[in-house]
């Protein structure tokens, strides 16, 4: 009965998007600059994993006189919100010798754009002069985008998932030809809506090409797809990176791990789940691997009850793999809550700079691969004694500090606390903590060690020469 | 820009070694400071030689210990 109202279901999304589809918006307002074109537009949207990728080729041409140093992108309002990574890069040379430019994205605000359309804005190398183009990449991604339909799943069902975008390139510009191609995880595709020409097969959806579209021309799509892939998202991180000048990097990861798919109905058996793994619980996962840095050494795994034995540490001269399974594997809206922690050598990471300075260089994100992080917080703990910090990251992130304190501290450590959040394994890249330190408070902790015990040997002293007696 | 890692004073293998060494030396020193306190009688005890005795146990105790720290993995 169920499967039957979902089909119905289904089937009446199909024909109001149908209807919605033949509306297709064309809305002419002022662009905020309309000089440029663009001449072909090729869009790849990678659907197999929960994190959305889309992959934009865009031949911008300047057609005025002005010469233009940026190109807008927009979003719609929704994408916009769930954007977590804009990169762009202009490619220079011929096919062979092609090498990619990295370019500077920023986000925009236009108040007079139709429709509450956000933008982001390409900043070029060079201002495009008059019949001038250029070949832009950009990737963008998007997370929690696909959206579960049905929203709840029994042990034994495949997670199908809605995705919505355009059929047609959401641009400001004018664009003569483009095509949209779609890659879904498997070749079940429940349902699609038909923006002429559109074609399917296998893995892949094609949607264009299609000419000539005006600025803003929008055309809602519906793309119902199977995806059992992890949607494993990380609500909170807080990792914690102690350093100590006596040679080591302390980091502690806290981890409230959830499944965002389709919520888990009715009872979990697990003697189904372990006889038949093919087809009970396709869309539970029971272990995620962490990336860790090499020359990793005690490493744990655990949580409020404590150890948690079901881990694999694999090590090489490149990197480090923990491979960790939580004590239950995670249906729809499952979760669970533990602990990594590792010591990493302190030249592996710690450097001096030109100036005298310190810092850390040391890794952004979160080791687990293919996850979503909501909320990170990355602690950098520095030594008692440091001075003037700092820190810089290649995207911008919430920064504050802290004091804490721990083993033989007095005056207690500063502590730069980073906060960002929408984090995708993209963001994996160094940042760095600046701080300058005088390693004569090196010596602090093992002198403050020495005056206690020599304050323990005159306490001794002192009695010894006392004369306590009554009698004489 | 020439980077140049920082590293630890001590190399990190040393420390299990210089925690034995720098405590078993430690402890000798203070047994010598309390077998001097007991067997001299409080009119012929010389108080530099208390003292001398106290500062050197208290550094080797103090760095014994700090490296006791370091080698059981609690990174001060």
């Amino acid at each position: 009965m169920g499967a039957m109202a979902n089909f119905r279901k289904s089937i009446i999304f199909s024909v109001l998007f149908f209807y919605s589809m033949l509306l297709v918006k064309t809305l002419s307002s002022s662009p905020p600059s309309s000089n440029l074109q663009i001449l072909t537009a090729e869009r790849r949207i990678d659907l197999t994993s929960h994190i959305v990728r889309v992959y934009l080729t865009l031949k911008v041409e300047n057609t005025g006189e002005a010469p233009a140093a940026e190109v807008l992108l927009a979003f719609s309002p929704a994408q916009f919100d769930h954007l977590a990574l804009v990169k762009a890069a202009a490619a220079v040379g011929k096919k062979k010798k092609k090498t990619y430019l990295p370019l500077e994205v920023n986000p925009s605000d236009h108040p007079d754009a139709p429709n509450g359309t956000k933008y982001y804005s390409i900043s070029l190398l060079k201002p495009l002069g008059k019949a001038e183009s250029i070949t832009l990449e950009i990737l963008y991604m998007l997370t929690h985008s696909l959206e579960p339909f049905p929203a709840e799943i029994s042990q034994s069902e495949s997670q199908l998932v809605y995705y919505h975008d355009s059929a047609v390139i959401l641009s400001p510009y004018h664009i003569k030809q483009q095509a949209s191609m779609v890659k879904t995880p498997t070749s079940k595709v429940e349902s699609f809506t038909r923006v002429e020409p559109t074609d399917r097969s296998g893995t892949e959806l094609r949607y264009g090409p299609y000419e000539d579209r005006h600025p803003y021309s929008y055309s809602p799509v519906i793309i119902h797809l199977e995806n059992n892939n992890a949607f494993a998202v990380v609500e909170e991180l807080e990792r914690e990176i102690e350093i100590s000048h006596w040679g080591s990097i302390q980091v502690t990861e806290h981890y409230k791990l959830a499944h965002a798919g389709a919520r888990h109905r009715g009872i979990f058996s697990r003697v189904e789940y372990q006889s038949r793994p093919s087809i009970s619980g396709v869309s539970s996962f029971k272990h995620l691997l962490a990336e860790l840095p090499p020359r990793v050494h005690s490493v744990y795994y655990r949580d409020d009850i404590g150890n948690i034995s079901s881990s694999r540490l694999r090590t090489n001269s490149k990197k480090s793999e923990l491979l960790i399974e939580p004590r239950y594997p995670l249906f729809g809206g499952w979760k669970a809550t533990f602990i990594i922690g590792y010591g990493v050598p302190l030249q592996d990471f710690l450097f001096e700079s030109d100036g005298g300075s310190r810092y850390l260089n040391y890794t952004f994100g979160c080791p687990l691969s293919e996850t979503v992080v909501d909320k990170l917080t990355i602690k950098v703990v520095l030594p008692e004694g440091s001075k003037n910090p700092s820190a810089k990251a290649p995207f911008t992130v919430e920064q504050s500090m802290e004091t804490k304190y721990s083993y033989l501290d007095v005056i207690g450590r500063t502590v730069v606390v980073l906060e960002k959040k929408n984090v995708v394994p993209e963001h994996n890249v160094p940042f760095q903590v600046y701080y300058n330190f005088n390693p004569m408070f090196m010596l602090a902790e093992p002198l403050m060690l020495v005056s206690a015990f020599f304050l323990f040997f005159i306490a001794c002293i002192a009695y010894l020469h006392m004369d306590l007696s009554i009698r004489k | 820009m020439t980077t140049k890692s920082i590293s630890s004073p001590v190399p990190d293998a040393w420390y299990p070694t210089l925690a034995v060494f720098m405590l078993a030396i430690g402890l000798v020193v203070t047994a010598s400071f309390f077998i001097y306190e007991a067997t001299s009688s409080r009119k012929n005890r010389s108080l530099v030689k208390e003292l001398t005795t106290a500062v050197v146990a208290s550094v080797f105790l103090g760095f014994g210990s700090l490296f006791l720290l370091l080698s059981s993995g609690i990174y001060v």
